[in-house]
């Protein structure tokens, strides 16, 4: 009887202590956030439960990668179950003869079996699968914790199959039959019974033992948590609710204008952007799918939230601050971002990469430190508003080679207001294609017309790179120019700009429907406009970082392409899990440094998997430029030809197409 | 150790000269405006130096117009002040009378050193920094790179043909045109400077001169084309033919 108050007590007293660790950590946590910058995160309440109801209990995106995501379902679902044995053994403790009943005993069981497997394939990825993911975390933790997990659930079937021999010695209580529901625990009674280890010091020896290793390691655990990796357990679901809405595409609100976004100190960052530090679980997704990463470079979206954790750490501990852009992650990592956001598609966590790297871009900018040619393209759209270093006056210049002139939008109203983008205005290899474009409009009697020289960068780049000021100037140009417009609609080819037109100028109160081509041609297709023939070609799509991960745009570009009878072969790589090219957050002005396989090389590479894929199909005119130049870099220009959607468009049409641009017939 | 850096704004060459072919004039209104390139790079030269060594550092531009920009555009890089030169100037004010009021605010208010771009894009009449040193009679060199102070010395480099390169070292006070900074000039985000615009201000001095020579500009005018490229069209093989017959026909190829 002595030994039931010693449990007591023991139970009570780790508790006392693990909970204050516990409790102290997370006062820790939350005062940093207090003192961090503010955000809105409580608004759409019903889509951020349906979210999160997703997210945890379905394991959506864990499930991304099956064997992990299994797994971790596996062990995930066996901590609601911890729960009914903590109630069923501390019950068993302070009130003699408590049980949580057999069928309950049942399925604590399954799911110790469960989790058992989930430890078991979770050490078999770690030790012998290994993947490239892992590099950089703290595995010792990880082990620590999956032997935890696992003394926890076999102490649970311990102490249990020694219950109905401990149940007198202990607790005073006449022996208990196990059920034989509780299978696991019932087998091992019953060897016990056969090893004669049912006499009243063994079963309580076997019964303590279970139980320390069962609930007494719940409280250590408890008290571990906090300082590792694995506060997860806690802070994931918080974190999956307070992610990140619509609109997607939006980078950042600076909470308060005059202050810009640069983030210097962990003060800063947001509320967020704190709970993000200490919500990631090291699991590397983010650097599997970070196309910088691949490439070679020195940036894994997970090692920059490490980096920041433990400075912060560090910080709190009392050391001196180190600040963060430049120091604790360094210029090399921060200028290799694409802002391409797969590293925020594929968190399981919500935990968002992006608005924290161009943050910081922002404060070394602030500080005059950037990439020298990109540098010329930030002094370009200042004073020309494109990144071409071309004057004003040369933006409408592709226009001079059509027969039938655009109407200016800023002298007459226009029905679609076309906002054609700098590329798509400047580069020579890529004018051929917006004069397509202009033709395909004509054709089918579209009412449409261009801003001219009133047209600047749209500033979604320059806001990536950091240069948040130069955005506001450029977006302020093109609001009033928009201003004064009279039309119903925009579109524009190139994704970038349709990015900052949709999601960034709202900021401004900037509400008009803004579409893509891909969807404007889709309605012009279904309204009849187009005679189209079959092309017949068996292609591949490549989806834009701009269009389809952040605006969501994935379908319209699918179904025009049936239209005008492609056969699409999809790359492993397609959808929200696209793979970027390489261009985006201003990478295609900046210095290639330290990139041994280019992303957009590796692209190619991954379309010739694809069994009789002859063309590889964008829908941005960056894509064009990068593509086509990887084509030819990698040797392959025999065997795909990069095509814009416009040209297929065209060519179904049978509108001429320029030699140049021509789909192999 | 005061270092007052010389700036001023050339037409951008990315949009296109406005001139009126009759007159021969420059029409500087119809021109875009931006800092010089190589005064860039002298305040560049100086903030590098603040940095090492803790200068105080002065921005200072003859008032043509639009300059302000151009000065809080040098102080959201680092500078301590900017200095407008205010008086009877415009965008067509020559060098020589730039550097006459200068000079005479040179003469009012000391500095130690002179930094300015070796030379701008416009320098009808001789370059800036050479003239202010010579009417101060103050020591001047001339397309310098590597600028640093050693003691109560500026030790600085100069190149030369051949590959010759020279360190020199002389006493303040002293005037340096830069021709290239260690570092490619930094960068001023747009929200600084207007950050700028709004907590620091630009120092007025009234620096009208009495009349200076100065070069009568009789025209402006665009170089006449000597002579017009021939494009040889045609097949390969007839271009490669042709190709060969004018080669033949210059001497240019034997046989």
């Amino acid at each position: 009887m002595a030994l039931r108050y010693v449990l007591m007590a023991a139970t009570v007293v780790l508790f006392v202590v693990a909970g204050a660790i516990f409790v102290g950590r997370f006062w820790t946590i939350y005062q940093v956030m207090k003192k961090s910058r503010s955000t809105i995160r409580t608004d759409q309440i019903g889509k951020r439960l349906i979210s999160t109801i997703e997210q945890v209990f379905a394991h959506k995106r864990m499930l991304k990668v099956r064997y992990s995501g299994v797994l971790h379902l596996f062990i995930f679902s066996g901590f609601v179950v911890l729960l009914i044995d903590v109630v069923g053994s501390i019950g068993q403790i302070f009130s003699p003869g408590f049980s949580i009943g057999p069928i309950l005993g049942m399925i604590v069981d399954i799911w110790v079996g469960l989790v058992l497997i989930g430890v078991a394939m979770a050490v078999y990825q770690r030790a012998v699968i290994k993947p490239e993911r892992y590099h950089g975390s703290d595995e010792t933790d990880g082990y620590i914790i999956l032997s935890m997990i696992t003394c926890i659930v076999i102490g649970i079937v311990v102490h249990e199959s020694f219950y109905p021999y401990a149940a007198g010695p202990i607790f005073g209580i006449k022996s208990v039959a196990l059920s034989p529901m509780e299978f696991l625990a019932y087998g091992l009674s019953r060897i016990w019974l056969s090893l004669g280890w049912t006499g009243p010091t063994a079963a309580s020896i076997g019964y303590v033992v279970g139980y320390t290793m069962d609930i007494l390691m719940i409280w250590v655990f408890l008290a571990y948590l906090p300082y590792s990796k694995h506060l997860h357990v806690f802070l994931a679901v918080p974190n999956i609710f307070v992610r990140k809405m619509s609109p997607h595409g939006e980078l950042v609100v600076p909470p308060v204008p005059e202050e810009g976004i640069a983030i210097r100190s962990f003060r800063d960052l947001s509320w967020k952007d704190v709970l993000d530090l200490y919500t990631c679980t090291e699991c590397g997704r983010c650097q599997a799918v970070c196309p910088a990463h691949a490439a070679g470079q020195p940036l894994s979206p997970k090692m920059v939230i490490l980096e920041l954790r433990e400075a912060l750490k560090k910080e709190l501990s009392g050391e001196p601050p180190i600040p963060l852009a430049g120091g604790v992650v360094t210029q090399e990592e921060l200028w290799a971002c694409t802002t391409c956001g797969a590293c925020m598609e594929a968190c399981p966590v919500f935990i968002e990469h992006v608005p924290k790297i161009v943050g910081m871009r922002a404060a070394l900018l602030e500080d005059g430190e950037i990439d020298k040619t990109a540098q010329k393209v930030l002094v370009g759209w200042d004073r020309q508003g494109n990144s071409f270093g071309q004057p004003l006056k040369k933006r409408p210049g592709w226009t001079k080679g059509l027969e039938v002139p655009i109407k200016d939008a800023r002298k007459e109203p226009v029905d679609w207001l076309w906002f054609v983008g700098d590329f798509a205005s400047y580069d020579p290899r890529i004018q051929d294609l917006t004069r397509i474009v202009a033709r395909l409009l004509q054709r089918a009697d579209v009412d449409f017309g261009i801003l001219y020289e009133g047209e600047s960068n749209s500033g979604n780049d320059a806001l990536r790179i950091g240069e948040f000021g130069l955005f506001e100037a450029l977006a302020q140009k093109n609001l009033e120019k928009l201003q004064e417009a009279e039309y119903n609609m925009i579109f524009t080819t190139d994704p970038h700009s349709l990015n900052a037109l949709k999601n960034e100028y709202g900021k401004y109160g900037f509400h008009r429907p803004v579409k893509h081509y891909t969807e404007a041609f889709l309605d012009l297709i279904d309204q009849g406009k187009f005679q189209l023939k079959p092309l017949g070609i068996r292609a591949t799509y490549h989806d834009p970082c701009y269009l389809g991960r952040w605006n969501r745009i994935f379908d319209a570009p699918r179904e025009l392409m049936k239209r005008v009878g492609v056969d699409l072969v999809e790359m492993p790589r397609h959808g929200e899990n696209s793979f970027c090219c390489g261009a985006g957050g201003g990478r295609i002005w900046m210095e290639e440094v330290g990139i041994k396989e280019r992303p957009a090389d590796q692209r190619i590479r991954e379309a010739l998997t694809l069994e009789g894929v002859t063309h590889f199909v964008v829908a941005c005119p960056k894509d064009v430029a990068m593509f086509s130049a990887a084509v030819a870099s990698t040797g392959n220009e025999g065997r795909l030809k990069v095509v814009d959607m416009a040209e297929l468009l065209a060519e179904a049409a049978g509108l001429g197409v320029p030699d140049t641009l021509v789909v192999a017939r | 150790m005061r270092i007052l850096v010389l700036s001023k704004s050339v037409p951008d060459l990315v949009e296109e000269l406005a001139l009126d072919e009759d007159s021969g004039e420059l029409l500087h209104d119809d021109m875009t405006y931006v800092p010089s390139e190589w005064d860039d790079h002298a305040l560049e030269e100086a903030l590098l130096l603040k940095d090492e060594v803790g200068a105080e550092v002065t921005v200072l531009a003859v008032d043509t117009g639009d300059v302000d920009n151009m000065l809080f555009t040098a102080l959201a890089k680092g500078a301590d002040h900017a200095v407008k030169l205010t008086g009877d100037f415009d965008l067509a004010t020559s060098n020589r009378k730039r550097a006459q009021a200068i000079a005479n605010y040179l003469r009012d208010n000391p500095f130690d050193l002179v930094l300015s771009g070796v030379q701008a894009i416009d320098d009808i009449d001789g370059q800036i920094p050479a003239m202010v040193a010579g009417l101060l009679e103050w020591p001047h060199a001339s397309v310098v790179t590597e600028v640093s102070i050693q003691g109560d010395q500026i030790h600085f480099r100069q190149e030369y043909g051949g590959g010759l390169q020279a360190e020199l070292a002389a006493q303040t006070p002293l005037v340096l045109g830069i021709q290239a900074a260690r570092k490619p000039p930094r960068y001023a985000s747009v929200a600084k400077v207007r950050q700028m615009m709004k907590s620091s201000t630009v120092d007025e001095v009234d620096a009208s001169a009495d009349a200076v020579p100065e070069l009568e500009i009789r025209r402006f005018f665009k170089p006449v084309a000597a002579g017009h490229a021939e494009m040889i069209e045609g097949e390969p093989d007839e271009v490669a033919d042709r190709i060969i017959t004018i080669l033949k026909e210059r001497k240019l190829v034997r046989g």
